[in-house]
């Protein structure tokens, strides 16, 4: 038995090699402990060099017994068309995404600090993990969620004169950020 | 040229151009409002009817002259700060410009928005400030301006600068008439602190003011230059964009400049991102000037050339290059240059503000926790930060919650507002660190800020002062609610709990696990230190400095959700607690929203429609 888990590996910061920038044509590994599936990855990013976006979704299988995700975080080496070197990696309890408090159908966003194989720190991950939940669940759940929408009450005739002067100020930091 | 640094990076970034918290706007319709006299020109205007109250934002563009040059071995590194005075004459600040570097005649980018009221006489006050060199690099926002060379000051009032009159029909509709002065501006003369001009001259201050345009447009683009011409010896010239928007009084106003390129003919710059606020109309001509860098502060002008936003997306849509200019003295023409100007990517999107998603009927839903810790002294003691006063006046506690409750509770429909107490022995005789103040055993809400009140009022009588002083039970019952509404209420609310505290708090990393935790809920987190302890440590969970929260698993906080204020800062200074906390609040609201592809809803028909229109006096 497995769970169905979809993963958006986003981008990551910060990424170092013997403590320097990382230059580019780096890629992203991602597989679930406990499963012996192959692990997807993603497209190289040659653009983003230490701060690389992918924004790529990968598929998970992650079985019921599975406890982590792994991310790893790899450089194409220049010297040969396979090769690659681990920049780091980042161990994500599946207890982060299922069975919080969050519903788990949710979109979740995630950002892991990522670790090189000397036990570094080096840089951080950022994702997103959507479980995806049986169709009959789903279903119920956003039921559940329209019918909340029209009951949402709107406030019109709330009292000016208390709040004379503050909404406005409001206005100002909003308009600066 | 000069005038076009801002404060990091030794002024190479860019600025006004970036990914922004861009603007709101109401459902504006253009008015045809006629009136003698006036000229009529019509652009829709910011107009907002929040909850029946009527505001009007007007956008202050400011430039200077001949500031006083306070640097030895460089040229003064001016920011304007913009106060109004309050009634009781207290300055409150409405905000700061960028730091440009060594320049006395400096045009700043950073627009300052003032909100218009219509009731009252809104003085405005302008502190020019040196900059020292050793603060460039930190946010503006957080620099102390008592470490700063002060260059002078001066005051006006916004009528002087723009006047405004609307008028609300009997359906609703607002109508608005802007008239601003022929000029739109109004120069100043810079005075030292006492008010009188002594006998050095120190300068003079250019206010400009525009209504705001409404618009939630927003243009990306990626420009990129080609053969721009070499201006320095040694190596190539390090140039950068600085972007104007043209003004009817004629003139320019700069809304955006590139960061600089080093040593490169043929650069590309990161993203632009113009705010319809900023261009106007797509037909508005723009004035796109490219500078070679230099550190002294004047910048050599490689080129320019006027595009309006429109030619800008046909240059992109044709893939062709437009050749910049320069004056030549000779002819008194224009010398048309190699070096032309690509725009390589281009897309139109739409953002959404704070104001936009309050209006279809987002809601905060507001939530306290109160610490009961001993540190606070005994509640019958005068000393204590819990005492009670017999006449009335406010403990530090209940300030708190006054000032940030009446704010919030105007953005929470039911107010009924979950509050809590932690670190109390309860009259069982067990320390709990998340109870309810209310005393039941079943809910936690209480009604309004009044319900508030009481409930800590009560709660002092029966609940002793314990310890220790724990956030992460308060946090997780906060967000436990946060995430139970994902699902039922359709991302509508948006959390806020409040937490007042006189203490450092004793389980730091518990508490950074849990607001990691929170970090991916609709969720902010407002904590308010009462009383005289070192709040140090309590700095490092309002991640203002860019350093995410990490837990001890090595989750990272997705974004910053907690905003912390000590009190006495706020008594000390000019900022009211409100502002000070809730100055981050829109901004972690919108980058929950944004993050999730949230989107306001269609607003609902009982509100304002707001026609408007704008007459230039002739």
């Amino acid at each position: 038995m497995s769970r169905t888990v979809e993963i958006t590996i986003l981008s990551a910061e910060n990424l170092q090699v013997n403590r320097k920038p990382v230059k580019g044509n780096t890629f992203v590994a991602v597989h679930s402990d406990a499963s012996s599936d192959a692990s997807p990855v993603t497209k190289v990013d040659s653009e983003g060099g230490s701060y690389p976006s992918w924004n790529e979704k990968v598929v998970v299988n992650v079985p019921l017994h599975a406890r982590f995700i792994t991310v790893e975080v790899k450089c194409k080496t220049s010297s040969s068309s396979t090769g690659s070197n681990s920049v780091g990696v980042a161990r994500i309890p599946v207890s982060d995404f299922i069975g919080g408090y969050v519903p788990e159908n949710q979109l979740h966003f995630l950002s892991y600090r990522l670790w090189d194989c000397n036990v570094r720190r080096n840089g951080v991950i950022n994702i997103s993990v959507r479980v995806k939940v049986p169709e009959r669940s789903s279903c119920t759940s956003n039921s559940v969620s329209f019918s909340a929408v029209t009951g949402v009450p709107v406030a019109v005739n709330g009292s000016t004169g208390v709040v004379t002067g503050i909404p406005a100020l409001w206005l100002n930091y909003q308009r600066n950020l | 040229m000069g005038g076009c640094f801002s404060d990091m990076k030794g002024g190479k970034q860019a600025v006004g151009g970036l990914r922004e918290g861009t603007n709101a706007q109401n459902d504006a319709v253009d008015f045809f409002y006629r009136s003698q006299g006036f000229h009529q020109m019509f652009t829709q205007v910011e107009v907002y009817n929040v909850y029946g109250l009527v505001i009007f934002l007007l956008q202050l563009s400011l430039s200077a002259s001949n500031l006083l040059d306070r640097d030895i071995a460089s040229k003064s590194d001016p920011m304007v700060v913009v106060f109004t005075k309050k009634r009781d004459g207290k300055l409150e600040e409405l905000g700061r410009t960028e730091v440009i570097m060594n320049c006395l005649n400096p045009e700043w980018i950073e627009k300052i928005s003032v909100a218009f009221h219509f009731e009252i006489v809104q003085p405005l006050e302008f502190h020019v400030y040196d900059i020292d060199t050793k603060f460039h690099g930190v946010p503006t926002k957080t620099l102390k301006l008592g470490d700063q060379d002060f260059l002078g000051m001066t005051s006006c009032t916004l009528s002087e600068v723009s006047l405004i009159e609307f008028a609300i029909m009997d359906d609703n509709r607002v109508i608005l008439a802007v008239l601003t002065k022929p000029s739109r501006r109004i120069t100043l003369r810079l005075q030292n602190r006492s008010g009188n001009d002594g006998l050095r001259n120190l300068g003079a201050l250019t206010v400009h003011a525009d209504e705001t345009v409404a618009s939630r447009s927003v243009v990306e683009m990626v420009l990129r230059c080609s053969h721009l011409d070499n201006k320095d010896v040694f190596s190539k010239s390090d140039p950068f964009l600085r972007i104007s928007r043209m003004v009817e009084s004629g003139g320019y106003i700069p809304i955006c400049k590139t960061e600089v390129i080093n040593d490169n003919l043929n650069p590309m710059w990161k993203p632009v991102c113009l705010g319809g606020h900023k261009f106007g109309s797509k037909d508005n001509p723009l004035l796109i000037e490219c500078f070679d860098f230099n550190s002294s502060g004047d910048h050599v002008l490689i080129g320019k050339m006027q595009k309006s936003v429109a030619d800008l997306e046909k240059l992109y849509k044709e893939r062709t290059g437009a050749n910049f200019v320069i004056p030549s003295k000779r002819r008194r023409k224009e010398k048309v240059l190699k070096g032309q100007l690509f725009v390589d990517q281009y897309c139109e999107k739409q953002q959404f503000s704070f104001i936009d998603y309050i209006s279809s009927g987002f809601e905060l839903n507001f939530m306290v926790a109160v610490d009961f810790t001993a540190s606070n002294g005994n509640p019958q003691h005068s000393d204590s930060l819990h005492y009670i006063d017999g006449h009335g006046r406010l403990n530090s506690y209940q300030k708190a919650i006054v000032e940030v409750g009446e704010v919030i509770q105007f953005y929470d429909s039911d107010r009924r507002f979950p509050a809590w107490g932690f670190g109390g022995r309860m009259p069982g005789g067990t320390v709990s660190h998340c109870f309810n103040l209310n005393g039941s055993t079943g809910g936690s809400e209480v009604v309004g800020v009044e319900g508030i009140m009481d409930a800590y009022g009560s709660a002092l009588r029966s609940v002793s002062l314990s310890g220790p002083t724990l956030f992460g039970p308060v946090i997780n019952m906060a967000a436990q609610m946060a995430a139970q509404s994902l699902a039922s209420y359709n991302n509508t609310k948006y959390y806020v709990l409040l937490i007042i505290t006189d203490g450092v708090v004793t389980d730091l990393q518990e508490t950074i696990n849990s607001l990691v935790k929170a970090s991916d809920l609709p969720l902010s987190i407002l904590i308010v230190g009462v009383g005289n302890a070192d709040f140090t440590s309590m700095e490092v969970l309002d991640a203002d400095n860019g350093r995410r929260l990490e837990s001890s698993t090595g989750r990272i906080a997705t974004r910053d959700i907690v905003q912390f204020v000590p009190m006495r800062e706020v008594q000390s200074g000019q900022i009211s607690v409100v502002q000070a906390l809730l100055e981050e609040l829109p901004e972690q609201f919108l980058s929950f929203m944004r993050s999730r592809d949230i989107k306001p809803q269609p607003p609902p028909s009982h509100f304002f429609q707001a026609s408007t229109s704008t007459s230039t006096m002739k």
